[in-house]
């Protein structure tokens, strides 16, 4: 187990993988028997968007009040150990992520939240939004350009619109 | 009818004869809604060596359909081409079998032009503060120098 | 003020709530999908009718509050009855379809019930930006980009959220379609 890190009035344990489970299960005999929440954040370094996931814990003790802030990392192939078994509130957060972020826990993830034709993971940093894609940006004309002649330069993009690779091709361009 | 407080959002107003076309407000939009088009026109200037380009507005439209009433284009153009104005009737209908409700909801640079009349003076300033120097009993002096105030 | 019935429908109006249709989407649907409504009537009291929808054409609205925008139609319902507008409780018929506030896809087809549930003449009033086209929610993977995409239109009121009383104008502009 790491040392926790204290600041701001917040502990966190940094926690590898392999430790999530034992990490967990030690905290709650230590009292924290109170689920708070669970949640997935990115953490991917600057252009590896998508590929690692940070999974925070923040459990309380009643008696004291006080909370625990327990953070792992995952990849894209790891599976998340449940915390379910313990508190019982953290199944809905798992299934959440799961859904979510694609991070495997346990069974076989089914839609939570989604309609069940939904594809795709979409809180994770590379899920394209379509409709930035479709949708042409009324800001890519420069000042003095109509939408009639092709552009002098190359036209910036909004945060958000992938570059013209992404997507599906037509039948012509395959050739 | 309502009393609405002078920073009230209802609608966006143009003020065309500030507009350059610059696309920030187009650009800066978070539900891309602004409609910006525009040409460039080369004249000879009365006075200047060579002819000047300048950029003439053709068409500016906001979609209040999709229009979030942020105020982000208003607050960012810096020409103050754009005020917000507190009217706020403007359904858009369409027809008996429903068509066209939604698409009447944008708002042509002619539409815009007619809020403009709606637009409040702005609020006075407040009587405590510092007069601005650039009224007859301001300090007379630069913004912000010190001389006589310490 | 006005008793909105909570039935086995998971998109029925609940007291005071925001958002319809939380609960378990596997609801099984049981009975007509013919929904608690809200009447609406005119009175014919001179001095006070704003709207005169004649007096063989009982106005009944439904407010499909789905979100923010909920909030803002239901401050509008407490004002009719100083224009001289009794808003009644009980289940009916409506004839006027209110959609405030973001369409989500999970929730598009209990919208499309709702208004295929709906006698003829039925006419639907979009209210709020993320119902007339996706508004702020225009790029989401879950959002329906606008209510006209599944159905009728006929008067759409702009805003985010608009003000109970730019809903007010919303229903005058229904006023003068309908009676056009």
């Amino acid at each position: 187990m790491t040392t926790p890190k204290t600041a701001f009035g917040q502990t966190i344990h940094h926690v590898e993988l392999a430790d999530w489970l034992a990490t967990a299960t030690a905290q709650h005999g230590n009292g924290y028997v109170m689920f708070d929440w669970l949640g997935v954040e990115d953490a991917g370094r600057p252009g590896a968007a998508g590929q690692r996931h940070a999974v925070f814990l923040h459990v309380i003790d009643p008696r004291t009040r006080e909370g625990v802030m327990l953070r792992t990392e995952i990849g894209e192939t790891d599976a998340l150990p449940s915390v379910a078994h313990l508190w019982k509130g953290a199944r809905w957060h798992e299934r959440e992520a799961a859904e979510m972020f694609g991070i495997a826990v346990g069974s076989e993830p089914e839609h939570l939240l989604l309609p069940d034709s939904f594809e795709g993971h979409p809180l994770r940093k590379d899920f394209v939004l379509a409709s930035r894609v479709v949708r042409p940006w009324p800001g890519a004309l420069e000042p003095g350009e109509d939408n009639t002649s092709a552009p002098s330069r190359r036209r910036t993009a909004p945060p958000g619109v992938p570059d013209p690779s992404w997507g599906p091709r037509r039948e012509e361009e395959n050739q | 009818m309502t009393d609405l407080p002078p920073r009230s959002r209802g609608v966006i107003a143009l003020l065309d004869a500030n507009c350059t076309v610059c696309m920030i407000c187009a650009r800066e939009c978070p539900d891309w809604c602004i409609h910006i088009t525009s040409h460039t026109e080369v004249e000879q200037q009365p006075g200047s060596a060579r002819p000047r380009s300048r950029n003439v507005l053709d068409r500016f439209a906001i979609d209040y359909g999709q229009c979030l009433y942020c105020g982000i284009c208003v607050e960012v153009c810096p020409f103050d081409a754009l005020h917000w104005a507190p009217e706020f009737g403007y359904p858009g209908t369409g027809s008996i079998e429903g068509d066209g409700a939604v698409a009447e909801l944008v708002h042509e640079r002619d539409v815009l032009a007619t809020w403009v009349e709606k637009v409040p003076p702005p609020p006075p300033l407040d009587p405590a503060a510092e007069a601005a120097p650039e009224t007859a009993t301001g300090t007379g002096r630069r913004p912000g120098s010190l001389r006589g105030r310490t | 003020m006005y008793k909105a019935i909570r039935g086995d429908h998971a998109w029925e109006p609940i007291p005071g709530g925001i958002i319809g249709g939380w609960g378990s989407a596997r609801r099984k649907l049981v009975g007509p999908q013919v929904l608690p409504s809200l009447v609406v009537t005119v009175s014919a009291r001179p001095d006070s009718v704003v709207l005169n929808w004649g007096t063989t054409y009982r106005v009944t609205v439904l407010e499909l509050g789905l979100a923010c925008c909920g909030v803002e139609v239901m401050a509008a319902l407490d004002r009719l009855p100083a224009l001289g507008v009794t808003p009644v409780a009980g289940a009916g018929e409506a004839h006027v379809l209110v959609v405030s506030g973001t369409v989500t896809d999970a929730m598009l087809p209990a919208v499309i019930r709702s208004f295929e549930a709906m006698p003829e003449p039925r006419y639907v009033i979009s209210v709020g930006a993320c119902s007339n086209t996706g508004g702020p929610y225009w790029d989401s993977y879950c959002v329906t980009k606008g209510i006209d995409q599944a159905l009728p239109v006929h008067v759409a009121v702009p805003g985010c959220p608009p003000r109970p009383e730019a809903l007010l104008e919303g229903l005058k502009a229904l006023h003068g379609l309908v009676n056009a």
